[in-house]
C-alpha cells in the first residue's frame, strides 16, 4: 500500500488515495486530503458534510446514501459537487476519512 | 515497442513474454476522434503516467500499457517467479478439463481450435477502435496468447506443434503478469463473439483467463473479490450494507418517494408465500435510490404480490463471479435460489442490473439444482405499462430520450423489445442510438470496470473503453442543441453498472455542463410519467 505524506507525517492509503485506518483521521489530515481533491480551504459548508459523513460512518460502518446526505445536510447535490469536485463518494468520503465505497455505486 | 508507424504497440504476440519497459502506449492524438465540442484534445489530456513507486512495486504487471487495473507485486526472487509460472501452467491445464471447467469447456475448446484469423471481430471491438487500433487491444491478440499456450502446453502433441509452428511464445513470468492485466482490458461485451462467422468467443476467452487467475492463483481485483463477492457472501452486500442498514435505507427511500408522489410507497420485507421475490442491485439503494423507489411504486401501483429478502445476499442481485470466477458465481447464485425457495415465491424478478440478468437468468442454469423461474423487470414493467394498471401521461416526459442497451440483457440474452415498447409509449421524443439492440456498444464499464478505479484506470476507461459509447450518445442527440445545457437530454440505461460508467463518462467529458446530457434508469421514466404525481420524479438538480 502506498503512503500519503502531509506536514512531515505519513499515513497508509489505498491505490485510490483513501486512508486505510479510519481511526488515524484528524482535522489536519482532512485538510491535507482536501488539497488532493481540489479543495483549497475547508469551509463550514465543507465541514457540515464531512462531519455528517463521519457520524454516519461511526454509527453504521458505511457511507450514507447520497440522497440522505443531501437531505440531512440540506445541501443540493449540485452544491456537493461544487464543494467536492470529484463528488460525494470519491471526494467528500475521502476527505472524511471513510474507506472507498464498494459495490455498484 | 515502437511499431513501424511510430505507435508504441506489440509487433507480434511473442512480445508479451519479452521483458520491456512498456508493451504499448496510446497517445491522446491516436484516440478515435470525438465530435465538437468534445474534439479539443487540450481539454482532455491523455492518461497520466503511473507513479514511479507503483511501477517499482508492481514490476512486470505494470509494463503492459499506460494503466494498472489490479496489478501483482513483483516477486522478490526468480524462484518466486518460477513458482507462479508453474501455478499458471497448472491452472491452464485445469481450464481444459471437464471436472474443473464444468461451465464453459466446450465453447472454450471450440474457440481455441477454430479461429480462422479473419479479423472480422477486430472491426467490432470498441476498445480496439477507440484506442486508435492499438495492436495490444486487438481482440485476437489476447486470444492468440492463450491459443498458443493451449496448443503447446495442453493439447496432446504440443511438443510437435511447437517444432513446426513458429509460435516461439515463451511462457515467462512477464507473460503471466501481463496476461493477467490484459484480461482486464476487455469489457466482456461479446460484440466480437456475435460478429465471428465461426462462433469463436473472445469474450469467453477473456472470462476464462480471469477465472484461471482467480481460481488457481488467487489473483483478482479487490473490487470484485474481497470487496465484492466475499463481502456479499459474508456481510450481505458488496456495498457493505448489512441487514439493518439496508432496511433503514429502503425505509428512507419509501418515505421520500411517498412524499414526492403524494401517495404511499411501501417495500415489503420477507413476506412468506409472496408471488415474486424482487432482487435488485444494492448499489441502486445508495447511488440511485429513485430506481428502487420507482420499482416499488410500479409494483405497488399494479397491485402485485412481491417481497424483498433481508437474508445475506438476498437484497443484492450483483454476482461479480460472472466477471472473474465461476466458483464465486455458483456460491452467490445458489444463495439467491435458496432464499427464493425458502420464501416459497413463484419467481425471482431481476432488477435493472445487466450482469445480474446474465448470471442469475442464464449461467445459473448450469449451477443450481433447485432452480426457480426468473423474470426480467423490463418485461414485467412492459406488461404493467400496457395492462393499464397504472396511468401514464407521456407529456410529462417530453424531452429527448435515448436508450442504452446493456450488453448482458440485450446482446447476451435477447431482451430487446420490452424496454423499447415502454419508451415508445411514455417518451414522445424517444430516439435510437446507431447501432442499437444486439449491435449496441458497451458503456465501457462492463465486466466490473465501472467499479474499478485504482491508479489511473478510470482515465483509461473514460478515454478508451467508454469512448465509443460516448460518441454514440452524442450521435443520438445530434439533432438537438449539443451546446445548450438547458435543454435536458436523458440517456436511459437500465443497468446499474452501465449507469456508473455513463455517470463517470459524462462527468469526465463535462457533458452535463456542456450539453445538458443526464442519465438514469427505465422505471424512473415510467414513474415520472405517472399521472397525478405531486412532483416529477426526475429531479435534474439531483442528477
Amino acid at each position: 500500500m502506498p503512503d500519503f505524506e502531509y506536514n512531515g507525517k505519513k499515513v497508509v492509503v489505498d491505490e485510490d488515495g483513501f486512508i486505510q485506518d479510519p481511526d488515524v483521521w484528524n482535522e489536519e489530515l482532512a485538510n491535507a486530503l482536501a488539497q488532493v481533491e481540489g479543495v483549497d480551504q475547508l469551509t463550514d459548508e465543507h465541514w457540515n458534510i464531512v462531519n455528517y459523513l463521519r457520524n454516519y460512518y461511526q454509527q453504521f460502518g458505511i457511507a450514507p446514501m447520497v440522497r440522505k446526505l443531501c437531505k440531512e445536510t440540506k445541501t443540493p447535490l449540485k452544491r456537493v459537487y461544487e464543494l467536492f469536485p470529484s463528488g460525494p463518494a470519491k471526494g467528500a468520503c475521502k476527505v472524511a476519512g471513510l474507506p472507498k465505497p464498494t459495490g455498484c455505486v | 515497442m515502437p511499431g513501424a508507424n511510430g505507435k508504441q504497440q506489440p509487433r507480434s504476440v511473442r512480445d508479451i513474454g519479452r521483458r520491456s519497459e512498456r508493451l504499448a502506449h496510446v497517445a491522446v492524438e491516436e484516440l478515435m476522434p470525438l465530435p465538437a465540442p468534445y474534439d479539443v484534445s487540450e481539454d482532455f489530456p491523455g492518461i497520466a503516467p503511473l507513479k514511479d513507486e507503483t511501477r517499482a512495486r508492481y514490476g512486470a504487471s505494470a509494463t503492459l500499457d499506460d494503466t494498472l487495473a489490479a496489478g501483482i507485486p513483483q516477486p522478490a526472487t526468480e524462484e518466486d517467479e518460477r513458482k507462479i509460472v508453474e501455478a499458471f501452467l497448472s491452472g491452464l491445464r485445469k481450464l481444459f478439463s471437464r471436472e474443473n471447467n464444468w461451465t464453459f469447456l466446450q465453447p472454450l475448446v471450440l474457440s481455441m481450435e477454430h479461429c480462422a484469423r479473419c479479423q472480422t471481430c477486430a472491426a467490432d471491438c470498441p476498445v480496439f477502435e477507440a484506442s486508435g487500433r492499438n495492436e495490444l487491444y486487438r481482440p485476437t491478440f489476447r486470444a492468440e496468447v492463450l491459443r498458443r499456450l493451449y496448443f503447446r502446453h495442453v493439447k496432446p502433441g504440443g511438443a510437435w506443434y511447437n517444432t513446426f509452428h513458429s509460435s516461439g511464445l515463451e511462457l515467462t513470468y512477464d507473460l503471466v503478469a501481463r496476461l493477467f492485466e490484459l484480461a482486464y482490458r476487455c469489457t466482456l461485451c461479446r460484440r466480437c463473439a456475435q460478429s465471428c462467422p465461426i462462433g469463436v468467443d473472445n469474450g469467453l476467452i477473456t472470462h476464462d483467463l480471469r477465472k484461471l487467475f482467480s481460481q488457481e492463483l488467487g489473483w483478482a481485483p479487490k473490487e470484485l473479490h474481497n470487496k465484492g463477492t466475499v463481502q456479499q457472501l459474508t456481510l450481505g452486500s458488496s456495498t457493505g450494507m448489512n441487514k439493518l442498514v439496508v432496511k433503514d435505507n429502503i425505509e428512507f427511500i419509501d418515505e421520500d418517494m411517498s412524499e414526492r408522489l403524494g401517495w404511499e410507497v411501501k417495500t415489503p420485507w420477507d413476506v412468506q408465500g409472496a408471488d415474486m421475490l424482487v432482487i435488485e442491485n444494492a448499489g441502486e439503494f445508495l447511488a440511485w435510490p429513485e430506481n428502487h423507489g420507482c420499482t416499488a411504486a410500479i409494483l405497488n401501483g399494479a397491485g402485485l404480490s412481491w417481497t424483498m429478502s433481508s437474508e445475506i445476499a438476498g437484497y443484492d442481485g450483483v454476482n461479480y463471479g460472472l466477471f472473474y470466477d465461476d466458483v464465486q458465481l455458483a456460491r452467490v447464485a445458489t444463495r439467491h435460489f435458496r432464499i427464493a425457495k425458502q420464501l416459497g415465491v413463484k419467481k425471482i424478478v431481476m432488477g435493472e442490473c445487466g450482469h445480474e440478468h446474465k448470471a442469475l437468468g442464464v449461467i445459473a442454469d448450469r449451477v443450481g439444482l433447485d432452480l426457480v423461474p426468473r423474470e426480467s423487470l423490463l418485461t414485467l414493467v412492459r406488461d404493467i405499462v400496457y395492462s393499464g394498471a397504472i396511468n401514464v401521461d407521456p407529456s410529462r416526459n417530453d424531452f429527448p430520450v435515448t436508450l442504452h442497451d446493456p450488453c448482458n440483457i440485450v446482446r447476451n440474452m435477447g431482451i430487446v423489445q420490452p424496454q423499447r415498447d415502454v419508451l415508445r409509449k411514455i417518451c414522445p421524443q424517444f430516439r435510437e442510438m446507431t447501432p442499437h439492440g444486439i449491435r449496441n456498444y458497451c458503456c465501457g464499464g462492463g465486466s466490473g470496470f465501472a467499479i474499478m478505479s485504482p491508479n489511473n484506470f478510470e482515465q483509461w476507461r473514460n478515454l478508451i473503453s467508454s469512448r465509443k459509447k460516448f460518441a454514440q450518445i452524442l450521435g443520438a442527440f445530434a439533432d438537438t442543441e449539443l451546446n445548450d445545457p438547458e435543454q435536458k437530454k436523458y440517456v436511459c440505461a437500465p443497468c446499474s453498472n452501465c449507469k456508473g460508467a455513463i455517470r463517470d463518462m459524462l462527468d469526465f467529458y463535462g457533458a452535463k455542463e456542456k450539453s445538458g446530457i443526464y442519465y438514469g434508469g427505465l422505471v424512473e421514466l415510467v414513474v415520472n410519467a405517472m399521472a397525478g404525481a405531486a412532483e416529477p420524479i426526475l429531479d435534474w438538480e439531483m442528477m
